[in-house]
Parts: structure tokens; C-alpha cells; sequence
């Protein structure tokens, strides 16, 4: 599904801030992405997400080899993956039903099934009574929740989130992350870049750290041992 | 997007650039429609003096003096009347002769004393294959003292001037365009720059390129189609004074612009065309500038 082979990333001419990078995402896998501030997290959720090419080395997408997509062939790979920005990055002018139909729209579905799918969801993320608000009038868990509804609501077989429960309250953080395990049981890559260690512990999935550009793999487990070495 | 024009994702009606926008475009159509109207009231003028004139012939007879002048005269109308093609053929008499000089000349009894030349009026009949210079040639050789004069090194060069005037005007409505099509270039682009944070965003959700043109292709059209509206009116009623002042005028060349019915089609066609122009270079320049982006 998504292959990187000894991938480097640089902005400009600047100095490398990914090195080296391999990684190998296996369809319906889930993966905690993590790292300090600064370590390049957000730089490979940019490759990941198609937004950068890479500087140097081999990034394969479903398939296909990312520096030698036409420009034509990057929205199909596109709308086969859902990100949810730390920043959310919703559009203010638009409701809250505007904003998650918005791939949907993109993608030319019909407007029938459009409303139908995003109310369910907007229920199901418990923004129901929030269909015609505005992103400027909603809290940032409200806000998250909208950015990760726009994420998924179109079924992506990549779906990454950059510190999707970053911004609510604990009991609304697990209800997202049982919705990403449930799409990643239906077959959805699932990568989610976070701190915290709590999601790390209780749902034990597989961690890939950024330490200084380079990338590790390893497991929950043993990364959590890891950290607290670390602070001894 | 709804019918004024706004867009639902990017909100192009937002941004001041695009706002002034149909005020400049109003502008640039006043002048086009004011150089368009020149350019088909000049083709119409000329069409007229071309039509008139080539009708119409003199044969001027020197002046010989005595009774030898009205034979020679006489002469001449019964050569005109047996060349064939000829309509009509009526001798201008001393009296009227010098009373079409009286106001460049003065009192019409001296003038009947001056060593004038005599003239004969001649039309030549509407699509009458006739050759003038082999005519003329024919009336020297027959009677030395005539000379066909058929003005048209005159009507030649008044057709030069009309066409210089209407190449002026074409080069001022290409002038108007190319000045049209840099600031709907500047405004698109001071459009992408400001929305280029919900472009990415558009982007990265599967928006195609043309999926986001489309968007700035048809708001900008549409601001020019309805900017270019007042900017025609005003024009139609500045054209429709000057009209009225030049009928005003007693003057035999200067007379009142006409617009043939092409020029009313043409005028009304300029905010379609304006409309397809914006709609073009739009999203020409947005297509070309989202390939520099990922």
C-alpha cells in the first residue's frame, strides 16, 4: 500500500529534514506515528498525504510511484486519502455539512447521497444539532471533529491524522479512535501522529518514531519502555 | 455558486482586487464601444462617398471663349449621349456656373466675365460596365479641349484617410483587449495568491486543476459581463449626442455617424465577448499556475 524506500525530503534548498526514510504500510494496518516537536512528523505526514514530492529515493502509493505521477493521476490517488490536520484547516465560510460533503462534492456524488452519509456521520461524531454551523462558532473538539468527519466520509484507504484528539476530551478522543479502528477493520490504513502516550498504551498498535529526520520502527511496548528509560 | 456571483468554496467575492474589477472593465467597453462605432460609422461613410461618386462624372471644357465655347459644349453632350452606359448628360450653364462660385468668389456678374471653364454633368448608369479612362481617352482624342474628370484621385484619397482612421481604431481596440486581459491576469492571480491556503486544501481532497478554475473562470466572466453593461449604455449615449451635434452640422462630409445594422450586433455582442475573453485568459492563467503547485 505505502512503500518508502531510502526517501530524503528537503524544502528548497534547504537542509534535509527527512533522511533516509524506509517504511512499509501494509493494507489494514494501524500505525502511532510520534517523535519530539521538530523531528519531521509533519514532513513525512506530507509525503504520506501526497502534498510533497520527495527530494530523493523511491515513495510508492497504491501501487504507484509517487516523482513519476502525471498531474492528472494525483486527485484519484488523492481521494483514496483522508488527513486530518492538526490545524483542522476547515473553510470558515462553509457549514459544518458543507465542510464534510466537500470530498464528496469534489468526487461528483449525488447530492441525495451526499446529505444522507454526512448527516449519518455527523451524528455518529455528535455534531448532529451542529449540521448548519459555521467552523468560527464551534469549540476546537467541535472543530477536530469535523476535520476528521471531512476525513473520512468519503471510506479512504489511507487515512492519516495528525493529533486528531489533540483538542477534546478524553471520553470524545476514544469515541474517534474507535471510529478509526472500525474503518481500519473494514481495510483502511490507518497512521496517527500523536504524543500522547495514553492512546499509545491502550490501544497498542505499532509505533514509528522520528528521531532527527531518520525513522524507527517498533512497538508500542517497547517504545513506552523506551520513553521511560528515557526520563530516568 | 449562487446567481451574483459568489463561489461556494473559494470566496473570490471577497477579495478587493476582483471588486474594482467591473468598474475598470466598464471602463475599457466605453472606449471599445466608442472605437467599434467609429470604425463601422467610418466603413459606412465611405461605402457612401464611393457609392455617390462613381456615379457621377464632369467633363470640364476649356475655356475657348465666344460661340465656339457653347459648340464645343454641344459637342460634347452629343458624345456623351451616343456612348453607351450614359444616363444622363446636362451642360452647367455660365449663370449657374458662376452662381455655384458666387460665395468663393464673389459677385456672380464678374464671375460670368472670368475666362471660366465650362462642365458637363454626367451619371453613368447603375452597374454600367463602363470604362472611364477608355472614355476619357476617347472624348480627348474627339474633342482636344474636354477632360472627364472623375474624381477619383479625390475619392482615393479620402478612402486612404477613412482607412487610417479605422486602423487607428482597430489598434485602439486591440489596445483596449491586450489592457483588459493583464488586469483580469492580475486580478486572478492576487486571487490565487489569497486563496491559496483552500486551494491546497481543495487539492489535497481530490479537486482537479480544472475543478478549481472553474470556479475563478466563471466568477471573473461573470463580473465582466455585468461590468461591461454600464460601460455600454454610457457609451450608446454618448454616440447617440454626438450624433445629434454632428446632424447639426451643415457640413457635406461631416455628416451625422450612421451605424450600419453589423455595428449595433457588433456593440452588442462586447460583453459576451469581453465575458469569453475573461473567461479564457482566467482560466488559462489559473490552469498554468496550479501546475506549479503540487
Amino acid at each position: 500500500m505505502v512503500r518508502f524506500e531510502n526517501v530524503g525530503m528537503r524544502y528548497g534548498m534547504g537542509p534535509e529534514v527527512l533522511r533516509d526514510i524506509n517504511l512499509h504500510l501494509e493494507a489494514g494496518s494501524f500505525h502511532f506515528l510520534t517523535g519530539p516537536t521538530g523531528a519531521g512528523k509533519s514532513s513525512l505526514l506530507k509525503l504520506l498525504s501526497l502534498s510533497h514530492r520527495p527530494s530523493r529515493g523511491l515513495l510508492t502509493l497504491f501501487g504507484k510511484e509517487a516523482s513519476s505521477l502525471s498531474r492528472d493521476e494525483l486527485p484519484e490517488l488523492r481521494r483514496k486519502i483522508g488527513v486530518v490536520y492538526q490545524e483542522f484547516r476547515l473553510l470558515d465560510h462553509l457549514t459544518t455539512l458543507e465542510n464534510v460533503a466537500l470530498p464528496l462534492r469534489i468526487a461528483g456524488v449525488e447530492e441525495e447521497q451526499i446529505s444522507r452519509h454526512v448527516e449519518e456521520l455527523l451524528d455518529w461524531v455528535g455534531l448532529g444539532n451542529q449540521v448548519d454551523a459555521r467552523p468560527p462558532t464551534l469549540s476546537g473538539g467541535e472543530k477536530q471533529r469535523v476535520a476528521i468527519a471531512r476525513a473520512v466520509i468519503n471510506r479512504p484507504q489511507l487515512l492519516i491524522a495528525d493529533e486528531p484528539t489533540g483538542s477534546m476530551d478524553a471520553e470524545m478522543g476514544l469515541r474517534l479512535m474507535y471510529l478509526f479502528q472500525e474503518l481500519n477493520k473494514i481495510g483502511t490504513t490507518v497512521v496517527v501522529a500523536t504524543h500522547d502516550l495514553g492512546l499509545i498504551r491502550r490501544f497498542g498498535y505499532p509505533v514509528m518514531y522520528l528521531k532527527s529526520g531518520t525513522l524507527h520502527h517498533t512497538h508500542a511496548e517497547e517504545y513506552l519502555q523506551q520513553f521511560d528509560r528515557s526520563l530516568y | 455558486m449562487n446567481l451574483f456571483g459568489k463561489t461556494s468554496e473559494l470566496q473570490l467575492e471577497k477579495d478587493a482586487s476582483s471588486r474594482y474589477l467591473p468598474v475598470v472593465i466598464s471602463s475599457m467597453i466605453f472606449l471599445a464601444a466608442l472605437a467599434l462605432a467609429g470604425l463601422f460609422s467610418i466603413s459606412a461613410a465611405v461605402e457612401n462617398w464611393s457609392s455617390e461618386i462613381s456615379g457621377n462624372l464632369t467633363v470640364e471644357i476649356q475655356h475657348v471663349g465666344g460661340d465656339a465655347q457653347d459648340r464645343k459644349v454641344e459637342e460634347v453632350v452629343s458624345f456623351l449621349k451616343r456612348t453607351p452606359g450614359v444616363e444622363t448628360v446636362r451642360p452647367i450653364s455660365v449663370e449657374e456656373a458662376a452662381s455655384l462660385l458666387e460665395p468663393f468668389l464673389g459677385r456672380a456678374d464678374i464671375i460670368r466675365e472670368l475666362p471660366l471653364p465650362r462642365l458637363v454633368e454626367v451619371t453613368i448608369s447603375e452597374n454600367s460596365p463602363v470604362d472611364l479612362n477608355a472614355m476619357a481617352t476617347t472624348l480627348n482624342k474627339a474633342i482636344p479641349e474636354a477632360r472627364l474628370n472623375t474624381h477619383r484621385p479625390w475619392l482615393d484619397k479620402m478612402i486612404v484617410l477613412a482607412r487610417s482612421v479605422q486602423f487607428l481604431a482597430a489598434a485602439i481596440m486591440l489596445l483596449i483587449s491586450i489592457v483588459t486581459v493583464i488586469i483580469v491576469i492580475f486580478a486572478a492571480r492576487t486571487g490565487l495568491v489569497m486563496h491559496r491556503d483552500v486551494i491546497e486544501v481543495l487539492h489535497l481532497i481530490g479537486a482537479r486543476d480544472t475543478y478549481i478554475a472553474r470556479q475563478f473562470q466563471t466568477y471573473f466572466a461573470r463580473l465582466s459581463f455585468l461590468g461591461s453593461l454600464p460601460g455600454l449604455a454610457f457609451a450608446i449615449i454618448v454616440m447617440v449626442l454626438l450624433s445629434l451635434l454632428a446632424g447639426r452640422l451643415d457640413a457635406t462630409l461631416l455628416s451625422a455617424p450612421t451605424m450600419v445594422l453589423e455595428g449595433w450586433i457588433a456593440l452588442a455582442m462586447l460583453p459576451v465577448i469581453v465575458a469569453l475573453l475573461t473567461l479564457f485568459t482566467v482560466r488559462w492563467i489559473v490552469l498554468s499556475s496550479l501546475k506549479r503547485m503540487m
